[in-house]
């Protein structure tokens, strides 16, 4: 049998597969071009006013010229979203352990979960500041409360979604409780507690920039903003959105790492098959 | 090390549906048993109830002396299941050592060596590779080591090989007769395939479903050691030939 023609469809085929991925690797940039070109245009053409809408060129324009306050102002953001996106995973793994485990516990808790999910977080931070004082607290506060639903109804739905195989496998050597939840439901709950992080990430940060506006502590983007807003300082307000727009990707790239490194086992993490 | 099954006046109901009727069996020390009958017959109930992983509505189990629970809580009783149930984040070599992690204090002094038994099954070169790079032939191989690296005296297999190709459980038949071979216990084996049955046993209930009674309690007198060769001889054929008849009674 004559094999030798084999590899040669093989290259000619993977060849073309490369030069597609390159292509499709520049996709996104083209998206974000055409995205930022529509608008510098718009804005040109219309001669908009810089507080309804601020040129991309002109934010750029006006970061560059305080660069390291809104790094600082960034970096605190990101630190408020960051302990408060923390605080609420920790709670929903403890809530979503509770939960899968007894459908009593389940059934009271998820109510409050979805009234704490549509209430409008907006409307009640100034008394949140009012209960907590300035500063930091009502911004970890108002951040971890918006991101625990997603967090604990994923923890709740993967925990209990363990695969009743294995489930039964663990209970044929009288594995406790703990054991189940630290090797097998935990580790089941990780694909759907990646989804609720997406989602959470906007979240956080939103929250948290909308509660520096009003904690009287002149600290992180949202302090900027909301004083921006106030003075009618267009492109400044418009730097801290650009700053959020940053921070969220930059978050969203790292939950997509930790995802490829954690989660290489699951079916959406392996390279798609091109059948 | 193996040791007897003992069970009197076994009977499960869910509600009002009787699954299975009040039934008496022994298991001698060391004896490959198995349960052959259409699905649904619940015999996989009744090795649950033996696993201890279902609370019979009478009657009693024994193994040994003990009760399946006690059996359980001592690791001394091994589960491979129809699925492989490997955990997708554990390498096979992870996957294999997995009982004897989970609830580590009970574990026995003594035991094969995990990756000796990957060796035996074939799979030590896949020894750090993840379960959705495996075969289903070669998963249900990791989980069978997975089974016999607890050394337990009783293994209960609940349709091991139900999933698979028929080529590839003609080779597990195989394998699983060389494993035990090397590591005795006592098997309690359900199963809808007649050849595997016979392949494999020294006993064979044959069982009538709803409610489940043991038909037939046949003796598979075939020298051992058995390998594949052994499905073609004529007294294997003869043995499935009376197995299938009192199956179809069983059906009637």
């Amino acid at each position: 049998m004559n094999l030798r023609p084999a590899p040669a469809v093989r290259r000619v085929r993977s060849g073309r597969g490369r030069a597609t991925r390159r292509w499709h690797a520049v996709a996104p940039v083209v998206g974000i071009a055409v995205f930022l070109g529509v608008w510098e245009g718009f804005v040109r053409w219309r001669d908009v006013r810089p507080f309804v809408l601020t040129a991309p060129s002109d934010i750029v324009g006006y970061l560059g010229r305080a660069p390291g306050d809104f790094a600082s102002a960034s970096l605190v953001t990101a630190r408020h979203a960051l302990v408060g996106f923390a605080i609420a995973l920790v709670i929903a793994l403890a809530i979503g352990a509770v939960m899968s485990a007894s459908r009593f516990v389940e059934r009271a808790v998820q109510p409050v979960l979805v009234l704490v999910q549509v209430a409008p977080f907006v409307a009640y931070i100034s008394s949140v500041v009012l209960w907590l004082g300035a500063g930091d607290p009502p911004v970890h506060f108002t951040t971890a409360l918006v991101c625990l639903p997603p967090f604990a109804f994923a923890a709740a739905a993967g925990m209990r979604g363990a695969d009743p195989a294995s489930r039964e496998l663990f209970a044929s050597v009288d594995a406790s409780r703990v054991e189940v939840l630290w090797r097998l439901r935990l580790p089941s709950a990780m694909p759907s507690l990646f989804t609720a992080a997406r989602y959470d990430t906007g979240l956080a940060l939103i929250a948290a920039y909308l509660v520096e506006g009003s904690n009287f502590a002149d600290d992180g983007l949202g302090a900027i903003g909301r004083r921006s807003a106030a003075q009618n300082l267009g492109d400044a307000l418009w730097a801290t959105v650009f700053c959020m727009v940053v921070l969220g990707t930059l978050a969203l790239a790292l939950i997509g790492l930790l995802e490829r490194w954690l989660l290489h086992w699951h079916s959406s993490q392996r390279r798609r098959s091109r059948a | 090390m193996s040791v007897g099954v003992e069970i009197r006046g076994l009977s499960k109901s869910f509600g009002a549906l009787d699954v299975v009727r009040p039934l008496d069996l022994d298991v001698e020390p060391g004896a490959f048993v198995s349960l052959v009958g259409p699905s649904g017959c619940g015999k996989s109930t009744l090795l649950r109830m033996v696993a201890g992983l279902e609370v019979p509505s009478s009657g009693s189990v024994r193994i040994g002396g003990r009760s399946p629970a006690e059996v359980r809580a001592e690791k001394r009783l091994a589960v491979v299941p129809q699925q492989p149930g490997l955990l997708p984040w554990r390498t096979v070599a992870q996957n294999a050592r997995l009982l004897l992690e989970v609830n580590r204090r009970r574990s026995p002094a003594h035991h094969p060596d995990p990756l000796d038994l990957l060796a035996e099954v074939g799979l030590t070169d896949f020894a750090d590779a993840y379960p959705h790079e495996l075969s289903g032939g070669m998963q249900q191989r990791v989980a069978l080591v997975r089974g016999f690296a607890l050394g337990a005296p009783l293994v209960v297999m609940d349709e091991p090989f139900a999933a698979l190709d028929e080529i590839t459980r003609t080779e597990m038949r195989d394998l699983l007769a060389r494993l035990l071979e090397q590591h005795p216990a006592t098997v309690l084996f359900v199963t809808h395939s007649i050849a595997e049955a016979a392949h494999l046993s020294d006993r064979v209930l044959v069982m009538a479903p709803r409610p489940t009674s043991v038909v037939a309690d046949v003796a598979i007198a075939l020298p051992r050691p058995r390998t594949t060769a052994i499905e073609d001889t004529l007294a294997f054929t003869e043995v499935c030939a009376e197995l299938r008849r009192h199956l179809h009674g069983a059906m009637r």
